[in-house]
């Protein structure tokens, strides 16, 4: 119970911050921005490549398709962005800002301190992933309507899968983007982990970062295609298998065990940096 | 009800605490003396669980902060020097957020204790609206929530103009009163410790380099500043009369001194003087000579 009252407190000490509202603001603004062009430049696109592919032209240019594409080729990159900064903010900034002392003068150990702030953390990543989800989705609604049902292409993931049926399109992609929100939870504990060492916030986001477009880069290198499943982007971006028509679920199991491996040693190397420090003025 | 036992610390090499040991009594105000660097803040930070100590140990009502810190600090409330709140929140925002952490947050309590610390019409405002007065009005309203049993206050009255400091002053003397509060002081305002403080430690250098109570470190002896030529014939005359020599030309003579005896002989031993001026030798003069500043 004083838990949950405790992470109550962290998750209003989160979104009282104006900064946390960046990414979300920033979202809506590219949801409007792809919608229209959709709408205005890619309908005809989509109409002769649905003709070419005798592909039923409501599938490509529907609502849920679009929602696919605002999701799946947006989160990781503009996505990653403010996970990082809002996770390497989230123990750096309070050290820097002196706020830190004030928890820690309290009778409340430091490893409940992290504790709490990695769940809030934790929270606003699967919260914003649900929320850009949510928001692509009505948005998408109001352009093009409900009709239509969705079709995935994924070259780099091998998959190819049409769902005319509107309401099994939607629980693949609802449950998709639960994925996915576990995934980007990764890019929230590389920013967490940074954020637990003695440096300033921005370096802690900016550390976080880079590990991420690395790893991504390193996957992508042609001569490495073998050794893509040890790379944590690839691994993160299994979500999208929930999106094939007979789901890989061991596939899915084997990705998403190692990715909470990940994140749960990420907590431990950052909690054991925290407590080995000292707070000072 | 605070024992700090033998505390050492090093930083980076550099030894920063050498072996810090004193008591505080239940209801004692406690003055921890020093100038920047000295140790204090180490002190309390150590005291606080917020650095580790080399070796050594704090023990809080008996319980010890190395062994059970969270056990420990439930008795302890603190202050510091430009408290950090949660600026884009309100006054009681923050009072909710980090008294939580201590246990459950008690509106009723919290607003009797807004309301003593002068607060009640603008603890709904954000903090970043707030004077250091009323932030540090603020910080005496979450350390004071839940009650604790000892006051950590680490140079609290820095920044304030005289009507705060004097309103702080009043007001932790206040709570010594009614709740026999005790008090570890941390600062290097000297006024301050000498009208709150039962007791004084001075730290130099990471050693604890005095001990006493208030009282005892301010000297009473009669004290004159003396510029004269010769100095020869200055310093026999004011040893013939048991005078002790102090940093800038300032000399201590016992107690029973006449001084007009003291003028007379100075003259009568053709000193030729151009200036000499009666001096208190006040609390700052022994921290100074402790401290080895001046």
């Amino acid at each position: 119970m004083m838990f949950l009252s405790q992470l109550k407190g962290e998750l209003r000490k989160l979104f009282a911050r104006k900064r946390t509202y960046i990414g979300y603001v920033v979202f809506l603004v590219f949801e409007a921005l792809l919608l229209t062009l959709w709408v205005q430049v890619g309908r005809d696109q989509f109409e002769a490549l649905a003709k070419r592919n005798f592909v039923p032209v409501e599938l490509l240019s529907s609502s849920l398709t679009a929602t696919y594409w605002i999701m799946g080729f947006s989160m990781f990159l503009l996505g990653s962005i403010y996970f990082a900064l809002v996770a390497g903010d989230i123990v750096a900034k309070e050290t820097e800002d002196g706020n830190m002392r004030m928890v820690l003068a309290r009778p409340v150990s430091r490893l409940r301190i992290l504790v709490l702030k990695y769940f809030a953390v934790m929270i606003y990543t699967v919260s914003f992933v649900i929320f850009v989800g949510v928001t692509g989705y009505s948005m998408s609604l109001l352009a093009m309507g409900s009709e239509g049902g969705l079709f995935i292409w994924n070259p780099e993931m091998y998959i190819l899968a049409i769902y005319p049926d509107r309401d099994e399109a939607f629980w693949r992609l609802f449950i998709g983007a639960c994925f996915m929100g576990l995934s980007m939870c990764v890019v929230s504990s590389l920013g967490f982990f940074f954020s637990c060492l003695k440096i300033k916030p921005a370096a802690a986001s900016v550390m976080a970062l880079s590990v991420f477009f690395i790893d991504f880069v390193l996957q992508n290198i042609p001569f490495l295609v073998n050794y893509k499943d040890v790379f944590i982007t690839f691994r993160m971006a299994n979500w999208v298998y929930v999106l094939q028509e007979n789901i890989p679920w061991d596939r899915i199991v084997e990705s998403y065990a190692i990715l909470m491996g990940l994140n749960i040693s990420l907590f431990i190397f950052g909690w054991m940096a925290f407590q080995s420090r000292d707070f000072k003025t | 009800m605070l024992s700090v036992r033998n505390l050492t610390k090093k930083f980076a090499g550099k030894d920063a605490l050498k072996g810090i040991s004193f008591e505080v009594s239940r209801g004692e105000i406690y003055g921890l003396l020093g100038h920047n660097g000295a140790g204090k803040s180490t002190t309390l930070g150590i005291i606080l669980s917020m650095v580790a100590a080399g070796s050594g140990e704090v023990l809080i009502d008996g319980i010890s902060v190395q062994k059970d810190p969270r056990q420990a600090l439930r008795k302890v409330g603190s202050i510091f020097e430009s408290p950090a709140f949660y600026d884009y929140m309100s006054g009681w925002e923050n009072l909710k957020v980090l008294v939580g952490l201590s246990g459950t947050f008690d509106g009723e309590k919290a607003r009797e204790v807004v309301e003593r610390v002068g607060l009640s019409e603008r603890i709904g405002s954000p903090v970043s609206a707030y004077s250091h007065g009323m932030r540090q009005r603020l910080a005496l309203a979450q350390a004071l929530l839940p009650e604790p049993e000892i006051l950590l206050l680490d140079e609290p009255t820095d920044g304030l103009d005289p009507e705060g400091i004097k309103w702080f002053r009043d007001f932790v003397l206040g709570l010594r009163e009614e709740r026999g509060m005790t008090v570890l002081f941390n600062s290097h305002l000297l006024s301050e410790v000498e009208q709150m403080c039962d007791r004084v430690s001075i730290i130099r250098a990471g050693e604890l380099v005095y001990e006493g109570a208030v009282n005892d470190l301010r000297d009473d002896r009669p004290a004159l500043k003396i510029t004269a030529d010769p100095p020869e014939a200055l310093r026999e005359v004011a040893e013939r009369f048991r005078g002790e020599q102090m940093p800038g030309e300032r000399w201590v003579f016992p107690e029973e001194t006449v001084i007009p005896e003291v003028v007379s002989a100075l003259v009568e031993a053709g000193v030729a003087l151009s200036e000499l001026t009666p001096m208190r030798r006040s609390l700052e003069d022994v921290y100074l000579e402790h401290s080895q500043l001046k």
